[in-house]
């Protein structure tokens, strides 16, 4: 049997993502999908579409039928009718039952998975939303409190989530686009000094700060719009580092010293504000044997 | 305007699973042109490993899978189709777009340009645009090059918000929105064309090369 869920909290930022909506750069639509891919995977591959928790207070009601959910990603706690269970894991849920979850220790984004589709219309063969473009997930929009989602009729069960090493050291980028604009002595500073995540982070982008003042001097670069992709380190005007995220425009205008490599972007979205970054170079060869090899 | 013989193209890492072919480092008809014949060879040609061929305006992103392919072998692949690259292409579509030419900066437009607003809306339609590339937003395309008696920087400010079917103007092109948004360019008109929907597939109706003839709407 198929089941109802009422959301009863959600945070600002709450959103069904599902592995992501490829193939659209050439009309103006970049992918999104999950902060933190491996976290999505880790979660369970049940049913289709997943809830990306952010760093909020999440209920959700199960008003009819009953379903199993996986989740993982960061560490979150989780409560089944106030009885707390550890994160990650599984659990099966009946009519009735009520699933609150709240931020933990770390990480900034959660996913919750459920053994059937979550039956929302696939936009462009995807069920992810884009808050920037306003389509896919529930109306294009995130969650909110008196949501109601249906699952699907066919059952797939989530797979039991296992936990992640921690993974320590600096983040690795390859160099960008644009890294030859900004001189040799930017470009050893950016490797030397250390940067913090800012608290304006959204799944478009993260604003760093950069105390050391490595990009201080303002660039007014008129640069022809190229390719984006996630991970790419763009320095605005007055020198303010941001790394593009799931949600990114499919182009843009600014320089871009580098993009953080495929191993470690989920590592970096679980970075809360506050957090030091060292930034490491690696050839884009090294990346690739770090992603064939499972070592993120 | 710069000659195709002068134009070379690099083959540069974008992260570790996209390649950019880029043409210039800045916007020129030519490298426009052989990013579009590029991309148009690279959507035939299913090399091995590679995910979606995306032409920009001076350039074409590879997404590839790298665990069916390294990027030193993409690379050889690339010089090898660039080799034998014919870099103007074959010629898009043509379409008419009627247009409102009514926007709020109209008057201001033509004023910097030294014209009145019908010289300035004769000059905009005496030839039609090619879409240089789709980009920036859902079916946001960017059409030109004007010639350069009619290039004007960007408004020093940002409209928060113009609709979709905005008509607007600068650095020497012309683009129309599909989707609502915020915008630095000046906004000279409105069109009832969509060319975004996304309940279709392929959801935008112009191609990078399609020619657009601009009909002002009496």
């Amino acid at each position: 049997m198929s089941a109802v869920l009422r959301i009863d909290k959600a945070g600002p930022m709450t959103t069904i993502q599902d592995g992501g909506r490829f193939g659209m750069l050439r009309h103006g639509l970049s992918a999104s999908g999950p902060m933190d891919r491996g976290a999505f995977l880790r979660a369970g591959q049940g049913g289709i579409g997943a809830i990306e928790l952010t760093r909020a207070q999440f209920e959700l009601t199960v008003t009819s039928g009953q379903c199993r959910i996986g989740y993982a990603g960061g560490l979150f706690t989780i409560a089944l009718n106030g009885e707390p269970h550890p994160w990650p894991g599984t659990m099966t849920l009946q009519s009735g039952d009520r699933v609150s979850i709240a931020p933990g220790a770390s990480g900034n984004y959660g996913y919750l998975r459920f053994s059937k589709d979550i039956a929302l219309p696939m936009v462009l063969g995807s069920l992810s939303t884009s808050t920037r473009a306003r389509l896919g997930g529930l109306e294009g929009r995130a969650l909110r409190a008196g949501d109601v989602l249906q699952l699907a009729l066919t059952a797939n069960d989530p797979a039991k989530p296992t936990g992640l090493d921690a993974v320590e050291g600096p983040i690795r980028f390859c160099w960008g686009l644009h890294a030859e604009l900004f001189g040799p002595a930017v470009r050893k500073r950016f490797e030397h000094e250390s940067f913090l995540v800012s608290a304006s982070m959204d799944r478009m982008g993260v604003r760093l700060e950069d105390p050391q003042s490595v990009f201080g001097s303002a660039n007014n670069l008129s640069l022809v719009s190229d390719a984006v992709v996630p991970g790419d380190i763009q320095i605005l005007g007055d020198g303010t580092p941001i790394v593009l995220m799931r949600d990114h425009q499919p182009t843009g205008g600014y320089p871009r010293i580098a993009t953080i490599i495929s191993a470690d972007l989920d590592r970096f979205a679980q970075m809360r504000p506050g957090t030091a970054i060292a930034f490491r170079s690696v050839s884009v060869e090294h990346a690739h044997r770090l992603l064939r090899s499972g070592l993120a | 305007m710069t000659g195709p013989s002068t134009i070379k193209p690099a083959i540069v890492p974008l992260g570790d699973t996209s390649v950019l072919v880029r043409f210039d480092s800045k916007l020129s008809e030519a490298a426009n042109q052989a990013a579009i014949a590029l991309a148009a060879v690279l959507d035939q040609s299913h090399i091995l490993g590679v995910q979606e061929v995306v032409p920009n305006l001076v350039s074409v992103l590879l997404r590839y899978d790298p665990t069916l392919t390294s990027y030193a072998s993409l690379a050889g692949e690339l010089r090898l189709i660039l080799f034998g690259l014919d870099k103007t292409g074959a010629p898009g579509r043509a379409w008419t777009i009627p247009i409102a030419f009514d926007g709020p900066d109209l008057g201001d437009v033509a004023q910097a340009l030294g014209l009145s607003v019908p010289q300035f809306i004769a000059a905009h339609n005496r030839h039609p645009l090619r879409v240089l590339t789709t980009g920036f937003a859902p079916g946001f395309v960017y059409c030109g090059l004007h010639e350069p008696a009619l290039v004007l920087p960007r408004r020093p400010t940002v409209r928060p918000s113009v609709p979709a079917g905005s008509i607007l103007f600068a650095a020497g092109q012309t683009a129309i929105t599909a989707t609502e948004m915020p915008t630095g360019w000046h906004l000279i008109g409105q069109t009832s064309f969509k060319n975004f929907d996304q309940a279709i597939m392929p959801p935008t109706h112009l191609r990078a090369g399609d020619l657009i003839h601009f009909e002002p709407l009496p």
